[in-house]
């Protein structure tokens, strides 16, 4: 029996898309580490009286939201 | 294993039905994220935010689970297999991470509705989530389309498994 071809590598077009993936993903990050995330400075408060997601609560207090006093009043009831 | 031929038509029918249809909603999604954001009139970005909920909840999580189940039976009854070809492996990683970030996002979606529902608008608030649901349908859009053009183009190359398990078989039609 003859020996197996050898394997002829990762084609070109999953390289480019994984390089583009890679990219982006980056950039997504940097942008999240900048502040460039629309809701880091989403309120912890319960204006509708339930809790917000875990996601929106830990950017506000990684943000320091409340201790700069940038928060928005909470509802009087 | 094998899919008998009238299994493997109707497991094609069912994937590539859910798959553009999932497709479609997260248009939906976006075209009522946009509504929500750029409306002044306060009935209409109510509505829009309570109907982004139903269309999430309703439609789009039950069409991706259906389009990454009926995907992976359908590479794993046919001879594509599901980790032998760089296009579907590719295209199972994709819907995967796509499934994964509505599940994570669909916290944020109810939160948003129920402050649009319970609160006085316009709110600030309100926009920021609108916002980056906006960013997060354009991207999920953009996600889903990649698979589709795989399934259409189907890109030569097998991955290092597939061209070992190709090798190891004997060939089932001889030259």
């Amino acid at each position: 029996m003859a020996d197996p071809r050898p394997y002829p590598g990762t084609p070109r077009w999953v390289k480019v898309f994984g390089i583009t993936v890679g990219g982006l993903i980056l950039l997504a990050v940097v942008l999240l580490h900048a502040g460039g995330s629309p809701r880091h400075k989403i309120p912890a408060g319960d204006a509708v009286g339930r809790d917000p997601p875990s996601s929106v609560t830990e950017d506000a207090t990684r943000f320091g939201d409340d201790v700069n006093g940038d928060t928005a009043p909470k509802s009087s009831r | 294993m094998t899919m008998a031929p009238h299994l493997r038509k109707f497991m094609l029918t069912a994937h590539i039905t859910s798959s553009v249809g999932m497709l479609g909603a997260v248009a939906s999604f976006l075209a009522l994220s946009v509504a929500g954001l750029a409306s002044q009139n306060a009935q209409m970005v109510r509505g829009a935010y309570l109907a982004m909920e139903l269309t999430a909840w309703f439609v789009i999580v039950p069409l991706a689970f259906a389009s990454l189940s009926t995907g992976i039976v359908q590479a794993l009854g046919t001879t594509w297999g599901l980790f032998r070809h760089w296009w579907v492996l590719v295209k199972l990683l994709l819907t995967a991470f796509a499934t994964i970030v509505l599940l994570v996002k669909m916290e944020l979606i109810d939160y948003a509705a129920s402050v649009a529902a319970e609160t006085a608008l316009p709110s600030a608030d309100l926009r920021k989530m609108g916002t980056e649901l906006l960013l997060h349908a354009s991207g999920g859009l953009l996600v889903l389309l990649v698979p589709m053009v795989l399934s259409v183009c189907k890109p030569r190359g097998m991955t290092r498994y597939g061209w070992r398990k190709q090798h190891e078989r004997p060939a089932l039609y001889p030259p």
